[in-house]
């Protein structure tokens, strides 16, 4: 048994019922296979961009309009919603400053937080934890069987396929696991962590979905779902990490894309609107490794491009705006002539956000070698 | 990885291939006979070290070399043909495939599937089946792409198991004209600019007229051969792909088709490919790339990833990839180069590499000699600890560097999955534990195992404990 003498201090709390109570979390979202940003959020005011796209565009009467530039893809109508209530801001034309168009190393180059360089260990939301004080063995989570390149370092984080299951047979058989892996120079680590976070998820409540929210039953939609349950559980949860794939759309895109975004849209509305007043401490912001080409392909798709669009909302984010310079769809203004150019670096996005909110320790930097130039997306505190 | 190999070209320059810096500690000849089946089968049966030791494991290892002079399990080869699916070509699977509400589709594909863990469990040619594993990987497809539901089963057939110790230029063309991967990777739609079909279409004002898909020239180039830091350009991209349109699909079978071809020249890697080529154009790319210097490095150091350690020496990946480019990409010659070299038999290396999912549920049934009714039981297993047989979605298929498997979702399947299998009470699934649970190991289990197993109330305890181990969780 977990004898009160070996107990951790944040055990102590957890059966005091305070884990460090409510906090600020920030929860990154990756769009894995690179989500063609230009039918996402589309410069529906451009001819240029229907010049480029003579099948696959979003007809100008179909977008949800913005703000007379841009418009909404029209599956993504749960997050007009959240535009229309300022929480929801767009940048458009992010990406990294590095030209990949591998999605292998342009993922591992989002997720450590340092385009360009392969030797990075770890990931910039594992960074986001570093000179803060480590109140919880779940500060850090990933929903998922893998723990996501960007939760990786010497912080604690664990991965989480599904809260429910996160346990063993019975106690026993915990306390002989616990043991085996106590001893054990390669998995003791790893098993600590594994253990501290069973043992705190197994005393919170059953989720309670606020009333009206339902969430879709893609996997995206199930992990908000538990990631809202973390957060409404007080469990000391910080930064959390999910991801959806499939967006890598080379064919048949306009049908692929209305069944990605209307799954992403919907389980981002109904973690939204499940958080309520809590989402005030949250603050969600997409990411996707790199864009596509701004000229469709031969195949009613598009190829590996560069910039793409984020999103962010919740908390403190002065929504209702898309940011970012628009660089624009004519030939001339593409990237290599083909692709959206990059005019914010996707570092801007995120680091003004793990400062602004999470409040980064300042001498610990999130993505070293580098000055991030804030954008304004938070409201001044 | 990635990184890795950037490091390792950086330190090919210094050191000459197939020299070895330092002399690492070897295993104990016990530790060898068990190193052996753990790398290279699915993990030991029970008593399977004996036979090895018995033989000798240098000639075990010549053996599994030469999988035609192993016989097969004649249990294994009825369940099999019991199974007649698995002898149908794409063209056969494609009918299913069409014909949706037959429902003939859903036993196929169960098949498949079935056939995959049955074999891992069963098959004498044990390295030619992990092998099978790791090359399907390296040229990954997806089953729940569309009309892949029916080609995976083939493509693994035809494609990837002929060829694992063959020349690697000839799996690179079974994979590169098999429907499974022009399906995967979208080629089978790719058509020349100034393709005579193209400008028909564009004639007749059709829209959205079909055109180049780059999808396949670049995971060519950076997944299945050079690697991503290579040495290619997005130019080299535009025009692999350019040589490879007409490589198509008609009727469930490959197909050149001429009027998708753009017969313009091309440059590919520095080497000009002229005007008015048709099929070619595509074989010499496979020509080029599969004798390039960087394939040569890539696919040994994903070799030496998977069967060595997760930080494999240059100097080992350099006298692997010196082998590879001498003998024109025989396998066999490069998985000997492997297997002879003091770094596979090193100390540090013996039960370093955790395992991955499916080897950890193919292990443990082979451990308990499992009888398998349905293998589908296995693929859910490993699915639920993330790893879905035929169906990891991207092209990069799964990491071979196994400390991807270390976190805290992992462990907690890999306990819960001991419960499951020493209660016996999965559907499908009868292992025949020994009465001494230590007897699942293939070596001596730790002393805090030990102690374990003393104070276990019973045996399915005792089972529960030695699955769930640390040491079962590693090869």
């Amino acid at each position: 048994m977990f004898g009160a003498g070996m107990a951790p201090a944040w055990l102590a709390r957890a059966a005091a019922g305070n884990t460090g109570g409510r906090r600020k979390v920030l929860v990154a979202l990756f769009q894995r296979g690179a989500a063609d940003g230009l039918n996402v959020v589309v410069p529906y005011s451009d001819p240029a961009y229907y010049a480029l796209r003579p099948t696959i565009a979003i007809a100008k009467k179909d977008v949800i309009d913005l703000d007379g530039q841009f418009g909404l893809h029209p599956s993504l109508t749960p997050l007009k919603k959240l535009w229309d209530e300022k929480q929801l801001a767009i940048v458009h034309a992010a990406g990294s400053p590095d030209p990949t168009r591998s999605h292998f190393d342009a993922q591992d180059y989002m997720e450590s937080g340092t385009p360009g360089l392969k030797a990075t260990a770890d990931g910039w939301l594992n960074r986001a934890l570093t000179g803060r004080e480590a109140t919880s063995p779940v500060r850090a989570v990933g929903m998922g069987t893998i723990l996501p390149r960007a939760l990786r370092g010497k912080n604690t984080a664990v991965a989480i396929a599904s809260v429910p299951s996160f346990k063993v047979r019975d106690e026993k058989t915990a306390t002989t696991f616990q043991q085996l892996y106590g001893a054990d120079s390669a998995l003791s680590g790893a098993a600590k962590e594994t253990f501290e976070a069973m043992r705190l998820l197994q005393s919170i409540p059953k989720p309670e979905l606020a009333a009206g929210v339902s969430y879709p039953g893609n996997a995206l939609g199930r992990n908000l779902q538990q990631i809202a349950q973390l957060i409404k559980a007080d469990v000391g949860l910080e930064v959390a990490f999910a991801d959806m794939g499939g967006w890598d759309t080379h064919t048949n895109e306009t049908q692929q894309l209305n069944g990605l975004l209307t799954q992403f849209g919907a389980a981002l509305g109904a973690f939204s609107q499940d958080m309520g007043d809590r989402m005030q401490d949250v603050v969600v912001v997409t990411m996707s490794e790199f864009g596509r080409t701004a000229k469709e392909n031969g195949n009613l798709g598009t190829d590996h491009g560069h910039a793409n669009v984020m999103f962010a909302f919740g908390g403190g984010v002065q929504g209702g705006k898309v940011y970012g310079k628009w660089p624009g769809v004519a030939v001339e203004q593409l990237y290599e002539r083909r692709d959206l150019a990059v005019t914010t670096d996707f570092r801007d996005v995120l680091g003004e956000l793990a400062a602004g909110h999470l409040r980064t320790s300042a001498s610990a930097p999130v993505f070293p070698g580098y000055k991030t130039n804030p954008l304004g997306l938070l409201v001044r505190a | 990885m990635r990184s890795f190999v950037a490091s390792l070209l950086a330190v090919s320059l210094v050191l000459p291939g197939g020299a070895f810096a330092a002399k690492p500690r070897q295993m104990s000849k016990e530790q060898q006979v068990d190193h052996a089946l753990n790398r290279l089968t699915w993990g030991p049966e029970p008593g399977e070290a004996a036979g090895v030791r018995k033989l000798g494991v240098k000639k075990w290892i010549d053996r599994q070399l030469q999988p035609q002079s192993i016989s097969e399990d004649p249990d294994l080869q009825a369940r099999l043909d019991a199974m007649p699916v698995l002898k149908a070509d794409t063209a056969e699977m494609f009918e299913k495939f069409k014909d949706r509400k037959s429902g003939a589709i859903r036993p196929a594909v169960q098949n498949v599937v079935e056939a995959r863990f049955l074999r891992a469990v069963y098959t004498n040619r044990q390295l030619e089946d992990v092998l099978t594993d790791f090359w399907f990987n390296h040229f990954n497809v997806f089953m729940d792409k569309g009309a892949d539901r029916v080609f995976v089963g083939p493509y693994e057939r035809d494609a990837i198991r002929p060829f694992v110790l063959g020349k690697f230029r000839d799996m690179l063309e079974a994979t590169a004209s098999h429907p499974a991967m022009l399906w995967y990777l979208d080629n089978w739609q790719s058509m020349g600019q100034n393709a005579p079909l193209g400008r028909l279409a564009k004639r007749a004002g059709k829209k959205g007229a079909r055109g180049l898909n780059e999808n396949y020239g670049r995971e060519l180039l950076e997944l299945h051969t050079l690697g991503v830091d290579g040495g290619y350009t997005q130019q080299d991209v535009i025009d692999v792909a350019r040589c490879f349109t007409g490589w198509t699909i008609r009727d469930g079978k490959f197909q050149f088709a001429p009027g998708m071809h753009d017969s313009a020249e091309k440059t590919v890697l520095g080497v000009k490919i002229p005007a008015g080529g048709g099929k070619e154009d595509a074989q010499t790319v496979l020509d080029i790339v599969s004798r390039h210097q960087s394939t040569a490095k890539f696919v040994s150091l994903k070799l030496a990833q998977r069967f060595v350690s997760d930080t494999p020496s240059p100097a080992l990946v350099n006298a692997m990839a010196a082998t590879f480019l001498k003998s024109d990409g025989n396998l066999r010659d490069v998985m000997k180069t492997m297997l002879n070299a003091k770094e596979f038999w090193a100390a540090d290396n013996y039960r370093a590499k955790i395992k991955s999912p499916m080897e950890l549920v193919v292990s443990a049934a082979r451990a308990g000699q499992a009888e398998l009714k349905n293998g589908l039981t296995l693929a859910v297993a490993a699915e639920k600890m993330g790893q879905p047989v035929y169906r990891k979605l991207e092209p990069t298929g799964y990491s071979n560097v196994s400390s991807e498997w270390k976190n805290s979702a992992s462990l907690m399947a890999r306990m819960n999955l001991a419960s499951a299998f020493a209660q016996n009470k999965v559907p499908g699934l009868k292992m025949n534990w020994p009465d001494d649970a230590a007897a699942i190991l293939s070596h001596k289990p730790s002393a805090s195992l030990k102690q374990t197993l003393s104070a276990s109330v019973d045996k399915r305890t005792a089972v529960e404990a030695v699955l769930g181990s640390p040491e079962f969780q590693k090869r």
